[in-house]
C-alpha cells in the first residue's frame, strides 16, 4: 500500500506488535482521537495497546475474546466494537490479520476499522428485536408448561401443586408458596422484597391463596417475567375454581351413591348376607357399581347387583333410577328373566342407563332354590358348604338396552344348607396385574377358603391401593332353620 | 472431554474462561503431554459441549460449573488433580477446591479475579456501568463472531497429531448461554470464598493485563493461604497464548518435588 493510500484510506488502519501495542496507525484513525488538553493536536497512538483506544467493553472484549481468536485464527472478521474519539464513541467494524507474509514481522496484526455509525444504529436495532424475540420465546414456553401442568392436574390438591411447580420451572425461582384459601392479595404482581414477588390467586368465589415467589437473584439469572407471571396466577385461578366446582359435583355423586348403597340388608333366622363397596381410588369420579336386596314376599328374597356404565353425577343418578325400576318391577311370580327383560324395557324406554349390566336373583326360602337371570353381568358363584364351588352360566342374556335375539334367559341352583352365592362386579376379578379368567379363579378359591370367615367379603373387595375401578360384593348364604 | 498425555503422570486438568473453548490450551497442551496426563473439557454452553449440558438455573452462577467440574472428577476418578483454571475459571476451580479439597491436590490461577467491579474498598478494575458496556459488545458480536470464527483447525507445526485434535470451536457457544456465563463471570463476587481454600496454589499473573490488573492477583495471592505468585513477563489475558512455554515453566516449578510441603498436605 503507497503511502498515500494508507493514510487516507476511508478506514482507520492500525499496526500491532504481538502484544496488541500500536506500531502505527494511519491520518484517519489519528484524526479521530481526542485532542490533548489545550493542544489541537490529536492525542499520539502509537506505542498504546490497542484495548485503550477503544470503549471499556470493547477492551474487555478485545482481551476475552478478540485477542485469543486472532492468535488461533489468525484473523477476525467484522467485529462490533466502539473507538473512543474527538465526538465520543465510535461505531466500528473491526478486522484483523496477523501477518503470515513476512517472517521478520512475526506477530504483527493488521487492523482495519470502519467506521458504521448509521449501521450500528440498523444493528442495534436488530440486536434489541432479537433479545425481545427471545423474550417472547421464554415467556411462551413457561406459560405453555404451566397450561399444560395445570391442565393435567385433577382435584384442588393436585391443582395447587402443579401451580407452584409451574411456578417454580422458571429457572430464576428458588422458591414458591401458596398460602391459604382466603388469604388476599392484588391479582397483579407485586414486589415485596428485594428477591421476594406476591400475586393474588383470584378465583370467581373468592381468593384460593397467594403465590409468594422468591428468586435466586444470581448474576446469570434472567429477571423474572412478572406479566407472565400475572397470567399463570390467573390462570391458576380459573383452574382451581374448575377443580373446586368438579369436587363438588363429585361429592354430591359420592353422596348420592353412598346413600343408595347403605341398605338395610333384609334379615332372616337362616339367612346371612353380607355386602361390600369399595370406590375406586383413582381420580374423583363416582364409579357405577350397585347393590341391593329385599323381601319380595316373606320368604322370597330378591338380590341384584349392577354396573352402570359411565362415572360421575350421571351414573350415579342412573343407578339410582335402575335400582328403583328394580324394586318397582320385581313382583312375586314373574321370575327373573321376566324382570330383567322389563328392566331392559325401562332402559329403551327412558334412555337411563344404556349398555348397563346387572345379574338379577331370587331365593325361594321354602324350597332352597335360586333362580337368577345375568344381562351382560359376571356370572354368579355358587359356593358349597360341603366344598367345591362353581360359576353359574345359564341365564345368561345381553346387557341392558341390547336387544336380546331371543328371550332372555333365566338359570336355577338348588342351594344345600350353608351354601352361599355370591354376585359381585368386574373390579372385584379385574386387576392390572391379572387377566378376567385368572381374577374368577382367584376368586373362586378365595370363597371356598374363606365362606365361612364373616370379613371375606371385605377382604375380597380390598385392593392394593390405585384401583382403578369399583368392585362391590353381594354374598347370600343360606341355612334353612327348622 | 478429552484425556492426553502420559497415562501414569500427574493429571492437570485445564478449565477454560469465558469466550472460548478447550482448544485455548493448544498452545500448551504439546509442552505438557510427555509429563503429565492432561484433561481438556469445555464448560456448558461453550465449545463442542452437548447443547443439553446448559440448564438455565445451574448454570446462572459459578457454582454450577465448579459442580460440574465436581462431577467431571468423580467420573474420571484419577485421584487427586491439579486444577488449572484460567480467567473466570480460574474462580471455578476455586469454588471447587473449597467445596471438595478431596478431589484436588493443586491450583493453578491464571489470571485469577475474585471480582470484577470495583467497590469502595476495592479495586476489581471496572465499574457496573462498564461491565453493563461489555455485555451490550458481547450481544453485538454473536452475529458477526460466528461469521468471523468459521471453524479452523489449529494447527502445531511440532505435533500435529495433536493439532488435529484440537478443533477451534469457538463458534458454536450458544449466546443465551453466553450471555449468563458473562454475567456470572463479571457481576460474581467470589472474594470470601478465597478462606475457605486450603489447595496449595499459584498466582500466575501477566504483566499487563487489562482484564485481571496485577494488583488484583496480587490480592488473590494474599487472601489464599499458603499461595504462590508469579508474575510473568507477558502481556494481555492469555498467557496460554502469549506466553506457552512462560507458563508450563511456573507450572513445572510449582509441582515440582522439591516443592511438595513436607506434611505432603
Amino acid at each position: 500500500m503507497s503511502g498515500d493510500a494508507w493514510e487516507r484510506a476511508p478506514l482507520g488502519l492500525l499496526r500491532l506488535d504481538a502484544d496488541g501495542y500500536v506500531v502505527a496507525a494511519n491520518e484517519t484513525f489519528v484524526g479521530w482521537q481526542p485532542r490533548c488538553a489545550g493542544s489541537p493536536a490529536p492525542a499520539e497512538v502509537p506505542g498504546r495497546r490497542i484495548g485503550d483506544l477503544l470503549t471499556v467493553g470493547g477492551r474487555i472484549y478485545w482481551d476475552t475474546h478478540v485477542a485469543p481468536a486472532l492468535a488461533m485464527a489468525g484473523s477476525v472478521e467484522a467485529v462490533a466494537l466502539e473507538v473512543r474519539t474527538v465526538d465520543g464513541p465510535l461505531p466500528v467494524l473491526l478486522t484483523a490479520a496477523t501477518d503470515t507474509a513476512d517472517p521478520t514481522a512475526a506477530g504483527t496484526v493488521h487492523v482495519a476499522l470502519l467506521a458504521v455509525r448509521e449501521r450500528a444504529e440498523f444493528h442495534q436495532e436488530l440486536v434489541r428485536a432479537r433479545l425481545a424475540a427471545e423474550r417472547w420465546a421464554d415467556r411462551l414456553h413457561w406459560l405453555h408448561d404451566a397450561t399444560a401442568g395445570l391442565s393435567r392436574a385433577a382435584g384442588t390438591a393436585q391443582v395447587r401443586r402443579a401451580l407452584v411447580d409451574a411456578v417454580c420451572r422458571h429457572p430464576a425461582v428458588a422458591e414458591v408458596r401458596l398460602s391459604h384459601p382466603g388469604d388476599t392479595a392484588r391479582a397483579t404482581v407485586r414486589r415485596t422484597g428485594a428477591s421476594t414477588f406476591e400475586v393474588g390467586v383470584a378465583g370467581t368465589a373468592g381468593s384460593h391463596g397467594v403465590l409468594r415467589v422468591r428468586v435466586h437473584d444470581r448474576p446469570g439469572d434472567l429477571p423474572v417475567d412478572v406479566d407472565a407471571l400475572d397470567v399463570i396466577a390467573q390462570q391458576g385461578g380459573v383452574a382451581l375454581d374448575r377443580a373446586r366446582m368438579h369436587e363438588q359435583s363429585a361429592s354430591v355423586a359420592h353422596e348420592l351413591q353412598h346413600a343408595m348403597l347403605t341398605v338395610d340388608l333384609p334379615r332372616h333366622p337362616g339367612l346371612r348376607l353380607t355386602a361390600h363397596y369399595r370406590p375406586a381410588e383413582q381420580g374423583l369420579e363416582v364409579g357405577g357399581d350397585w347393590y341391593d336386596a329385599f323381601w319380595l314376599e316373606p320368604t322370597r328374597l330378591a338380590v341384584v347387583v349392577g354396573d352402570v356404565v359411565g362415572h360421575g353425577l350421571q351414573a350415579a343418578t342412573a343407578m339410582g333410577q335402575l335400582r328403583t325400576a328394580v324394586r318397582a318391577l320385581a313382583v312375586p311370580g314373574r321370575g327373573p328373566a321376566a324382570v330383567v327383560n322389563l328392566v331392559h324395557g325401562f332402559v329403551v324406554d327412558r334412555h337411563v342407563g344404556f349398555g348397563s349390566t346387572l345379574v338379577y336373583g331370587e331365593l325361594d326360602l321354602a324350597t332352597s332354590r335360586f333362580s337368577f337371570a345375568c344381562a351382560g353381568h359376571l356370572p354368579p358363584l355358587h359356593v358349597q358348604a360341603l366344598g367345591g364351588c362353581a360359576y353359574c352360566w345359564q341365564g345368561r342374556s345381553t346387557p341392558l338396552g341390547v336387544p336380546a335375539p331371543l328371550a332372555r334367559a333365566q338359570g336355577t341352583i338348588d342351594l344345600d344348607p350353608g351354601d352361599t352365592v355370591v354376585l359381585f362386579t368386574d373390579g372385584v376379578v379385574e386387576r392390572r396385574d391379572q387377566s378376567l379368567p385368572e381374577g374368577l379363579n382367584v376368586l373362586a378359591s378365595a370363597a371356598v377358603a374363606h365362606a365361612a370367615s364373616p370379613s371375606w367379603g371385605e377382604r375380597l373387595v380390598a385392593s392394593d391401593g390405585d384401583a382403578r375401578d369399583d368392585a362391590c360384593v353381594l354374598a347370600v348364604t343360606w341355612r334353612p332353620v327348622r | 472431554m478429552r484425556v492426553l498425555g502420559r497415562a501414569g503422570g500427574p493429571t492437570l486438568v485445564l478449565a477454560h474462561g469465558l469466550g472460548c473453548d478447550q482448544a485455548m490450551w493448544h498452545r500448551v497442551v504439546p509442552l505438557l503431554v510427555d509429563r503429565y496426563r492432561v484433561v481438556l473439557f469445555d464448560h456448558a454452553g461453550s465449545g463442542s459441549a452437548h447443547p443439553g449440558a446448559f440448564d438455565p438455573s445451574r448454570h446462572a452462577a459459578l457454582e454450577g460449573y465448579a459442580q460440574d467440574v465436581v462431577e467431571l472428577l468423580e467420573y474420571l476418578a484419577l485421584g487427586p488433580v491439579v486444577l488449572v483454571g484460567h480467567s473466570v475459571s480460574a474462580t471455578i476451580v476455586l469454588l471447587v477446591a473449597a467445596a471438595r479439597p478431596d478431589l484436588v491436590d493443586r491450583l493453578v490461577l491464571v489470571g485469577p479475579s475474585p471480582r470484577y467491579v470495583d467497590t469502595d474498598d476495592y479495586v476489581g478494575g471496572f465499574s457496573a456501568a462498564e461491565i453493563d458496556e461489555l455485555l451490550a459488545t458481547m450481544e453485538s458480536n454473536h452475529l458477526g463472531w460466528s461469521r468471523a470464527m468459521a471453524p479452523v483447525i489449529v494447527g502445531n507445526p511440532e505435533r500435529p497429531e495433536l493439532g488435529e485434535e484440537l478443533t477451534a470451536s469457538f463458534v458454536r457457544t450458544d449466546p443465551r448461554a453466553m450471555r449468563a456465563f458473562a454475567r456470572a463471570t463479571f457481576l460474581s463476587d467470589n472474594r470470601a470464598d478465597l478462606a475457605r481454600v486450603r489447595t496449595p496454589s499459584l498466582v500466575v499473573q501477566c504483566r499487563e493485563d487489562a482484564i485481571a490488573p496485577v494488583a488484583v492477583g496480587r490480592y488473590v495471592h494474599a487472601h489464599l493461604a499458603g499461595s504462590s505468585f508469579v508474575l510473568l513477563d507477558a502481556v494481555g489475558h492469555c498467557p496460554q497464548l502469549s506466553a506457552p512455554a512462560a507458563l508450563v515453566a511456573a507450572v513445572d516449578d510449582f509441582l515440582s518435588p522439591a516443592r511438595l510441603s513436607p506434611a505432603g498436605s
